[in-house]
């Protein structure tokens, strides 16, 4: 328990507190996106549904950026510069640095919905009941298990410069296709059935459901489910083929 | 005594390459063990075994009556391996206040930052320092689970001659408190300094274990260069000559066995002048071996 203590202390400050790349790419930006979209580029008042809608969105495309581009990189990082390595040659192992890791990126996505949540409150007069926000804080949670994933998987990659450039290649295309930025009836009608298979899609809309009091469909619970375990699949493999050629054990 | 490392016929392939034939090696406590060979040689593989990290296809290898990789032999294991985590959003002092927690019988960050004269950079980020400098941290967290063996690869590179002393005296305290070092570097000469034995590993065996000086009675050859106008074949059938050569009224001689050379000298003395001995570096010796092999 102590090394997993510590180790929390020890990324709260490195994930959270100095992080600026997560301050800004991940709560002010959709922070900003939502206030952009819900009050100042409208006119007159947007309907509630939409605000909460609209949260719901920007709470889901900040987990993405979140995984996508923090951890994975961070994950990257970790293993680059050494310090997987040494965690696995000390007796604890690298068990306190995973879940202190999946831990804080629950968190961070704890903070886009806090801060989200008191915009939509405070600057559009959204109400909901404290059941109706905890089960907003468990959808979002369990919806950027899929992404969370991605970034796992992504950052298996073998330099950082390629890292980036596949992070932005999935982040927003993968955001613009299933609607997070603005409604899918404005995308093409041969990219829509595209936009409707991605994990995003499935977790805006059954997220945007618990907000908005709407009849929950099976669909978006199946296809975050199985998104999380075709991803699953992927990263085990991935950890196997790591594994088998060496990488991240010592290098002399 | 009871051995740290004690391998028998140890291999490790991948595939069908073979990587390590027929490892045997026996390292007491106290001991320095450097740890030498080409790229590809197999150290990095060796490395691996003996952290635990990998595992043998076959033979029998332990370490402190373990096999490599458990709790038991991780909490006496302390690395310095080649990274240097520069972990950004991180300080000298949390580094090492985390590491702490990771071992049983931990040394205190405090004393250790003392010791190892990083206290004045214990506030600063990882990210700020020097090559050196996160050298001489990557060395703290080695030591930070008071380990009995050590294992330092390439650990001065990056630091300056100031740096790099003060961490050769401290290995070589290490060792008087008795703990067991191997170092794998291809800075020869340092070796050449701390090592207690040699290992040296070509094409996955070794093909030298030993102390300095039996390596140097194997293998050393001396160079011994003079003015004289005796002819060149004069010198040629003298004991222990290898290789003469001129050029203009300098010869110079190569020697398996300096000693028995320059007693064959002596009647040519007053015939010498400007005479000078040079005996092989470790460095010498050791690209003599791995070209001949």
């Amino acid at each position: 328990m102590k090394p997993f203590l510590a180790q929390l202390k020890f990324d709260g400050r490195r994930l959270i507190l100095r992080n600026f790349s997560f301050q800004f790419f991940s709560i002010l930006m959709p922070a900003g996106f939502y206030l952009l979209f819900t009050k100042v580029m409208v006119s007159g008042t947007v309907p509630v549904s939409f605000s909460l809608q609209y949260m719901a969105s920007m709470i889901v495309y900040s987990g993405t950026i979140n995984a996508l581009f923090g951890i994975a990189l961070i994950l990257m990082h970790d293993r680059e510069k050494g310090l997987l390595q040494w965690y696995q040659l000390t007796p604890s192992g690298v068990q306190p640095y995973y879940l202190s890791v999946g831990f804080w990126s629950m968190v961070m996505n704890g903070i886009a919905i806090v801060v989200l949540g008191m915009l939509a409150v405070v600057v559009n007069h959204v109400s909901l009941t404290l059941g109706q926000w905890f089960s907003v804080a468990g959808v979002a949670l369990v919806g950027q298990i899929p992404t969370l994933l991605m970034g796992v998987a992504i950052s298996f990659l073998n330099r950082p410069e390629t890292l980036s450039i596949v992070s932005n290649l999935i982040t927003f295309p993968m955001a613009i296709v299933s609607g997070l930025w603005w409604p899918m009836s404005m995308l093409p009608s041969w990219l829509q059935p595209i936009g409707k298979l991605m994990p995003t899609y499935f977790v805006n809309n059954w997220l945007g459901a618990v907000a908005t009091h709407a009849t929950l469909k099976t669909t978006n619970v199946i296809g975050v489910s199985a998104w999380i375990g075709v991803l699953l699949v992927l990263v085990i493999f991935e950890t196997r083929q790591l594994l088998k050629r060496g990488d991240g054990v010592v290098k002399a | 005594m009871q051995p740290i490392i004690q391998a028998e016929h140890v291999s490790f392939s991948y595939g069908e390459q073979a990587i390590l034939k027929d490892i045997n090696l026996t390292i007491n406590p106290g001991e320095i063990i450097g740890l030498i060979g080409k790229n590809g040689a197999g150290k990095t593989t060796l490395l691996n075994l003996l952290l635990g990290v990998r595992a043998k296809k076959s033979g029998h290898l332990t370490l402190f009556d373990q096999v490599p990789g458990g709790p038991l032999t991780k909490r006496n294991i302390g690395s310095m391996l080649q990274g240097d985590l520069p972990i950004r959003g991180v300080t000298v002092v949390e580094l090492l206040t985390m590491a702490v927690t990771h071992y049983p019988t931990a040394l205190q960050p405090k004393q250790l930052m003392a010791d190892l004269a990083l206290t004045e950079l214990s506030q600063q980020q990882l990210t700020t320092l020097s090559g050196g400098q996160l050298r001489r941290v990557t060395f703290a967290l080695a030591l930070i689970g008071n380990p009995k063996l050590l294992f330092l690869d390439e650990p001065t590179v990056g630091m300056d001659t100031n740096a790099q002393q003060a961490f050769w005296a401290r290995v070589k305290a290490l060792k008087a408190q008795g703990k067991t070092v191997i170092i794998t570097s291809h800075y020869l000469p340092e070796i050449e300094q701390v090592a207690d034995r040699i290992l040296l590993l070509q094409d996955g065996r070794f093909i030298f274990q030993g102390t300095l000086a039996e390596l140097q009675r194997q293998y050393q050859q001396v160079e011994i260069s003079f003015q004289t106008s005796l002819a060149l074949t004069t010198f040629e059938a003298l004991a222990g000559v290898t290789a003469v050569s001129q050029i203009n009224q300098v010869v110079q001689m190569s020697s398996t066995d300096g000693d028995k050379t320059l007693r064959a000298l002596v009647p040519y003395l007053s015939h010498l002048q400007q005479v000078t001995i040079n005996r092989e570096s470790l460095a010498t010796i050791f690209v003599h071996l791995t070209k001949e092999v």
